[in-house]
């Protein structure tokens, strides 16, 4: 993974993960529900339709297959709970705020998350046409990155900000730091600029 | 949305997680001791009562649809809970940079009304699409709407998007209802 997509991932939370489950899921209650209507209204035989839910057939099957039923629905059971609690834990978990790992061969400094975030907010903050910044670390210890959230004043030139925002915000974030790299997510947000419009 | 797929997310995986336990706990009790009362769910009368219904009965089909139902939701929802923010370039390699469409919309508007002879605006904008509703009390909608036009796509000229958005403006004004 380069650095380019480092930055690029840092810019909002990734929901994939519950994106695809969830749809999964529905997938999964569309298709069983259109299977049900199908034997339902007969599609697969009128006879099949009249038959009880709970076919004896199929229960009879089960009984001829006992042992091995029981530990498919065993089996199948504990792993529906794994994953299941897995897929809980991860929705559940906050997004990461990564401390800085400094590898500075002899000795390795750890820069907690909230330092460089304070730091780089207070600075971001003193740019012209930034009325409010916010910084916070995101990602994973192997691939850190900051997310700069900034609010602009209506009219600020947004091609001077980020040129500003780069020759001195996170230059000196960087040097202060003594890394080469430090990707970063900027989301800006312009501000109304008549705040106290009657209405 | 995407906060609520976030949770709707999390009740699946209870769910899911819920499931299984039951169904494991359920099976291995009832192969250990056979004939005891069940652990946590009555499933023998569920047996019973699923052995009288039939496949064309109306419960069926009724739970049948209301799952159809559920699952279109969460397929719809799923969809939706996608990033609408507006990326831009990257100004520097290890830099990424997005506004909010409500920013984009705000710049759009702020220029839109900076023009002469507009009497008010509404901006909607997305990654792909910015549409301008302007009022003219002054002048006829094919008077100033190439102006507007143009003066929306200078700005997007200057603000650095990563895809430039579709533009379309429509002016509403007095002189054309004469």
């Amino acid at each position: 993974m380069n650095q380019r997509s480092t930055s690029a991932r840092a810019l909002a939370r990734s929901y994939r993960t519950e994106r695809t489950l969830t749809f999964v899921f529905g997938l999964v209650a569309v298709l069983g529900a259109a299977a049900v209507f199908v034997v339902s209204f007969g599609v697969v035989g009128e006879y099949r339709a009249r038959r009880a839910l709970l076919d004896p057939l199929a229960v009879d099957w089960l009984g001829g297959h006992a042992t091995l039923s029981k530990i498919v629905a065993i089996v199948l059971g504990v792993v529906l709970f794994v994953l299941g609690l897995r897929w809980f834990f991860r929705s559940l978990r906050p997004e990461g705020r990564p401390d800085l790992e400094l590898d500075r061969s002899e000795n390795p400094v750890t820069v907690t998350s909230s330092a460089i975030a304070n730091a780089v907010q207070a600075d971001a903050e003193t740019v012209g046409g930034v009325s409010r910044a916010r910084a916070r670390a995101v990602g994973d210890s192997e691939h850190p990155a900051l997310r700069l959230t900034l609010w602009l004043r209506e009219g600020t030139d947004v091609r001077q900000v980020w040129a500003e925002l780069d020759t001195r915000v996170l230059l000196r974030a960087r040097e202060s730091l003594g890394i080469e790299v430090l990707p970063t997510a900027v989301r800006i947000e312009l501000e109304s600029g008549n705040k106290r419009r009657v209405l | 949305m995407r906060v609520f797929v976030r949770l709707l997310s999390t009740l699946l995986a209870l769910a899911v997680a819920a499931g299984g336990l039951v169904l494991a706990l359920e099976v291995g009790w009832a192969w250990w001791r056979p004939g005891d009362t069940p652990l946590l769910v009555p499933w023998p009368q569920w047996r019973d009562r699923l052995a009288e219904v039939g496949w064309d009965s109306y419960a069926v089909r009724l739970t049948a649809g209301i799952a159809a139902g559920a699952g279109v939701i969460l397929l719809l929802m799923s969809l939706s809970a996608r990033r609408r923010d507006v990326r831009l370039h990257d100004p520097v390699t290890e830099v990424s940079v997005t506004t909010s469409p409500r920013s984009l919309a705000r710049l759009v508007g702020h220029q839109v009304r900076a023009q002469d002879n507009v009497t008010g605006a509404s901006v909607t904008a997305s990654a792909k699409k910015v549409r301008v509703r302007a009022t003219s009390r002054l002048e006829e909608e094919n008077q100033i709407r190439p102006r507007l036009l143009e003066a929306v796509s200078a700005l997007l000229d200057e603000v650095p998007l990563l895809k430039r958005p579709k533009v379309s403006v429509v002016v509403d004004s007095p002189k054309d209802r004469r």
